[in-house]
């Protein structure tokens, strides 16, 4: 496939890159372009500028602040998330998810803000985020810096909060409480059509907490019912099956050359329940 | 002093000899079509229908006309003044189809092509495509090979007049006799074998020039059967075959698939013709998916199967509807070569298979890995496992029970067919050791209950291998075709040295190795000392019209050429030998880059005071040998077949039978139907091996791409034609990643009618379809609906588990005697 004509440029500083971005409606920032090259060549969107981020310093790097949140700059790599000492053995699992990722060639390319940025439905980190209760920091034109949380970063089928002329810059990542884990459980067929995270605590082989995300779907979904549900049941599949029986009402899952939307619904409680059940047993897959 | 011997030469043959083209195809040093180019070459993009069925109303090309960069437009109206409607296999009424290098009036799949530019750049030529204005008239597609049998259904040629390209009744023994003797006759509603592309890596290219001074048309591609193509295009061009000069090196991967580079090198030649420029074209990967071609598809309906009370299955009767697409593309060929396995493995006697062919709104189907055979093979091996389930049988037993055995060869088929040798029990039995089976029976009694039940399923195959293209004549007696062979040259250059030319066109197989391996041990040297040039030249004049590499057949028919040849060349090196020496020619022999006398190794000559007697030194030979001796020899391999008999549609359709047993252990998620493979074991039967390890990477490719198309892949069109997923995001391919470990075996059955005792192996029989099929089905039980369709990724499986299959209810019902 072979892309139309495309005007391309390496700014130095973000606050270049974010001035090329303003300087067309058409601007977009090219990150690792494992996604947004293989839009341009299948030419599904019309870019007339292509802003290289992948050399600004200002968007490597992951912090762990005091208080445990980790800040994870928006042009780190799947590669670099996955061999992150930082990362290593953290209960968000995020290096997991990361290493989990395609393959090595994608994962050495691919960052953590384009992922979320192209926010394609099977695209691994949005429901992830969703689930941690990420904070995304998003810079714009004139020093302009906003803040969006990740439930409201995400807000139809490719589309973000970051508008025209903006660049998402970081992530910060709250600390779990203490004793939550991930689970991370997708069905896999080819790609990723059906997926669902859950954030646990328990006390007592209890859910004490719970937040569960379904992903694979145009936004990723928080069902408050069923995280409320969930609290105060014990840790058995019976148990944990009937509180997420329900994780699919009302979700709208796409249909595909995989799958249908039928399918994806009925098993949308299934990877809810194995999520739920992998991170009450402390573990990132079911 | 005792008796001369002779030098014991180390023996290649049969050796795990490192491939010796891999020096360059692991270093990146591979020649590929899209690395090639010529001077003043114009880059072409074709433009497609974005239309499954439609009328080509207009085509405005007017906006490209004064474009600074582009040279030259064609449409289908140009083409059809420029060149004759292709040849057409088929008889009437599928042979009545007129069909041009490119679409003309009408497009009947989408992605045909309907115009095509030629500019300065690649990413020219694309952005002018879209400059082009056609206007179309859609029209009411056909994508289902039954409904375009209805005779409401559209049509897609008008002048063909129906959907059916081609019908035939394949009718063996007294199928009425035996369902009306048997015990059981067990029914199917219907069973779908569904459409995939072995989707090579490497999609299609041509460099073509027509060249103006000469009149010949040079043609660098990745054509994988470069004789078929021209035989082909040459009428349509309206030159003789003498004008062409097909060339290839490295190609990535054909399958079969890369017999379809045919149409578009035709009209690329008219396009440089009309630009006065070479054409370079480089297909990308949704054009492919789109346009490159596609396995067959197919139906069979009203499954009727006659078992005795012991097991013994006496035949079938079925209706067999193919897909073909589009258009007949080597098609259609396919309604007879599945019939080379007509009983599969199984010693069965009566059938009636009534064979009918639809055209449709979709891609042309090629031959593609198994082709045809493997289609109906795995019909057969869902025969076994469901009589074996709905009868109680055991699925190893009634497969030891039915199969062909070792004492049988060679085994001639209700159809004439000749089975060559084989021991499948003995194969089967190594398939389960390498599994161990019995611990999975146990896994599969401790998993039940659970939501992971466990299954074991077993797929029996044959690769049918060097074909009789007389069997053409089944499907169209006025054709002109029947036996095969190939050509290569053996050759003592002018210092000594020893090259070959082969007719084929390796896409990987280690042609090169292996032919280097049997020279050597003709010559006495090693294979390090044989080149084998790269690639194929017809310049070379190392061909004959059924040259190339496919069908199985390179270790019979190329290494048969190759063997020839060295033996010519062996018996003029000996030759002169003896006269340089003089000894008679029985006590020369080569060795070691001499041809020496036994027992007397001073007297010897190397190679290059050989080539030095012929190539430059000849006023010291007699003129008579001078004349008669080149050094230069030339070898066509015949195999040895007769024409079939096209009204009893008999005879003997392909020399050798390799065979495949396949054991599958799945693990199916009865809350998701998603399957997973969890132990897999390949056996191989292809007689002597001439290069071991390159056996197996073809068990490993073949078995790659059955569980892949058994589980992840398959062409998926929508109600409108529209394909679904014309991609590699969309269409799943595997990667190693994906790939179970495979376990392999192997049993030598040695051909009696090869010479070598060598059969083709290279396509494999399908044989992961019939295992994970068979796998699943095991998983499954009796109470859903039967495992009917080929591809059964989750939502199908779970389906099947909810109680949606097919056919009607479970799609299988048994009728028995009273008392059976």
């Amino acid at each position: 496939m072979i892309l139309a004509p495309v005007e391309y440029c390496r700014p130095d500083t973000i606050d270049e890159a974010i001035e090329a971005l303003n300087s067309s409606p058409d601007a977009r920032a090219l990150a690792g372009g494992q996604s947004l090259i293989n839009v341009l060549k299948m030419r599904a969107a019309a870019v007339d500028l292509l802003v290289d981020i992948t050399r600004l310093e200002e968007l490597k790097g992951i912090v762990r602040h005091d208080d445990g949140s980790l800040e994870i700059g928006a042009g780190v790599t799947y590669a670099e998330l996955a061999e992150s000492d930082l990362l290593a053995g953290d209960p968000r699992a995020i290096a997991q998810v990361a290493a989990d990722t395609v393959d090595p060639q994608v994962r050495h390319r691919g960052t953590i803000g384009g992922n979320v940025c192209h926010a394609d439905p099977i695209n691994n980190f949005p429901p992830l985020m969703v689930a941690l209760g990420a904070t995304m920091h998003v810079l714009g034109p004139d020093g302009a810096a906003r803040d969006v949380s990740a439930e409201e970063f995400f807000t139809g089928f490719f589309t973000t909060a970051v508008e025209e002329g903006e660049l998402l810059k970081s992530i910060t990542i709250p600390a779990l409480s203490d004793g939550a884990s991930v689970g991370y459980v997708d069905l896999e067929i080819g790609e990723a059509a059906a997926r669902a995270v859950a954030v646990v605590r328990t006390e007592d082989d209890q859910i004490a907490e719970a937040r569960l995300v379904i992903g694979c779907l145009p936004i990723p979904t928080r069902r408050p019912e069923v995280e409320q549900a969930l609290v105060g049941t014990p840790v058995t599949e019976e148990a944990v099956a009937e509180a997420t029986a329900g994780a699919a009402e009302g979700v709208e899952p796409l249909s595909d050359a995989d799958a249908t939307a039928e399918y994806r619904k009925a098993v949308i409680p299934v990877v809810a329940k194995r999520a739920v059940l992998a991170a009450a047993k402390g573990g990132h897959r079911g | 002093m005792t008796a001369p011997t002779r030098v014991e030469t180390p023996r290649w043959t049969g050796q795990n000899y490192p491939r010796k083209e891999d020096r360059r195809l692991l270093t990146g040093q591979g020649r590929y079509v899209d690395d090639r180019g010529m001077i003043r070459q114009g880059y072409a993009h074709f433009v497609r229908s974005p239309y499954a069925h439609a009328r080509i109303v207009s085509i405005d090309t007017s906006k490209l006309e004064n474009m600074t960069g582009v040279y030259c437009t064609l449409v289908g109206e140009e083409v059809k003044e420029m060149s004759d409607p292709l040849f057409q296999i088929a008889p009437p009424p599928g042979g009545n189809m007129v069909e041009y290098l490119m679409a003309v009036d009408k497009v009947r799949y989408q992605g045909e092509p309907v115009a095509v530019v030629l500019a300065e750049t690649r990413e020219l030529a694309r952005d002018a495509a879209d400059l082009i204005d056609v206007r179309y008239e859609p029209l009411p597609p056909v994508v289902d090979a039954i409904a375009a049998q209805e005779p409401d259904a559209p049509i897609l040629h008008d002048e063909v007049g129906t959907n059916v390209s081609w019908q035939g009744t394949y009718e063996y023994g007294d199928i009425d006799w035996a369902l009306a003797e048997a015990d059981h006759v067990v029914k199917i509603d219907k069973l779908h074998f569904h459409r995939f592309s072995s989707t090579p890596i490497e999609c299609f290219g041509v460099v073509v020039n027509w060249d103006r001074g000469t009149d010949t048309i040079e043609v660098i591609s990745n054509n994988q059967m470069p004789m078929f193509g021209a035989m082909m295009i040459a009428p349509s061009l309206r030159i003789g075959i003498d004008r062409f000069e097909f060339t290839s090196q490295d190609i990535g991967g054909g399958f079969g698939i890369k017999i379809n580079l045919y149409k578009q090198t035709g009209v690329l030649a008219l396009l440089s013709r009309k630009a006065g420029r070479p054409v370079k074209w480089t297909e990308t990967r949704t054009e492919h998916h789109l346009d490159g071609g596609h396995g067959n598809e197919r139906w069979f309906l009203d499954v009727e199967v006659p078992v005795m009370a012991d097991g013994t299955i006496l035949g079938v009767k079925a209706r067999a509807i193919d897909d073909a697409g589009a258009y007949l593309h080597y098609e259609p060929l396919g309604a007879v070569i599945w019939s080379q396995v007509l009983p599969g493995c199984y010693k069965m006697r009566h059938f009636r298979i009534d064979y009918s062919q639809s055209l449709t709104n979709k891609c042309p189907t090629v031959p593609n890995r198994g082709y045809s055979r493997m289609q109906h093979l795995w019909m057969l091996e869902r025969i076994i496992d469901i009589v074996a389930h709905e009868l109680g049988f055991d699925p190893v037993e009634i497969r030891k029970r039915n199969y062909v055995q070792p004492d049988d060869y060679p085994y001639e088929t209700p159809n004439g067919c000749v089975y060559d040798s084989g021991n499948l029990p003995l194969s089967l039995d190594k398939a389960l050791e390498l599994i161990d089976y019995p611990k999975w029976r146990e896994r599969q009694k401790a998993a039940e209950g659970t939501t992971k039940r466990i299954g074991i399923g077993i797929g029996s195959t044959l690769d049918s291998g060097t074909n009789n293209f007389g069997q053409s004549r089944i499907i169209n007696r006025e054709l002109p075709f029947s036996g095969n062979g190939e050509a290569a040259i053996c050759k003592l250059d002018l210092y000594g040295e020893v090259s070959v030319a082969l007719g084929t066109t390796p896409q990987g197989q280690g042609h090169e190795t292996t032919a280097a391996q049997v020279v050597a041990d003709i010559l006495g040297i090693s294979p390090e000392e044989v080149t084998v040039i790269p690639g194929f030249d017809q310049a070379r004049n190392s061909y004959v019209g059924f040259s190339g590499t496919y069908a199985s057949q390179f270790a019979v028919t190329g290494i048969n050429a190759v063997i020839g040849a060295a033996e010519k060349l062996k018996a003029e090196m000996v030759e002169l030998a003896a006269m340089a020496l003089g000894a008679s020619e029985d006590e020369i022999e080569l060795a070691e880059g001499h041809a020496r006398v036994v027992g007397d190794p001073e007297r010897a000559i190397p190679f290059i005071g050989l080539a030095n007697m012929i190539y430059t030194n000849n006023a010291e030979l007699p003129t008579e040998v001078a004349e008669r001796i080149s050094l230069n020899c030339r070898h066509v391999y015949v195999p040895p077949f007769d024409p079939p008999d096209p009204d009893r549609k008999y005879g003997n359709l392909t020399l050798t039978y390799a065979s495949q047993i396949h054991a599958a252990v799945v693990e199916v998620d009865t809350e998701t139907g998603k399957v997973e493979v969890l132990d897999y074991a390949a056996v191989d039967d292809c007689g002597v091996r001439i290069n071991p390890q390159i056996v197996e990477g073809q068990v490993h490719g073949a078995a790659a791409h059955g569980i892949a198309a058994a589980l992840r892949e398959e062409m998926r069109y929508d109600e409108d034609g529209q394909l679904l997923n014309a991609n590699f995001l969309y269409y799943h391919a595997p990667s190693a990643a994906e790939m179970p470990h495979i376990k392999t075996d192997y049993v030598e059955s040695p051909s009696p009618f090869t010479g070598t005792g060598a059969k083709g192996m290279g396509e494999g029989g399908g044989a992961p379809l019939h295992a994970i099929c068979s796998a699943i089905q095991d998983a499954l039980g009796s109470d859903v609906p039967v495992v009917a369709d080929s591809f059964n990724p989750p939502e199908r499986v779970y389906r099947l588990l909810h109680g949606e299959g097919l056919g009607a209810g479970r799609g299988v019902e048994v009728v028995s005697k009273e008392g059976s």
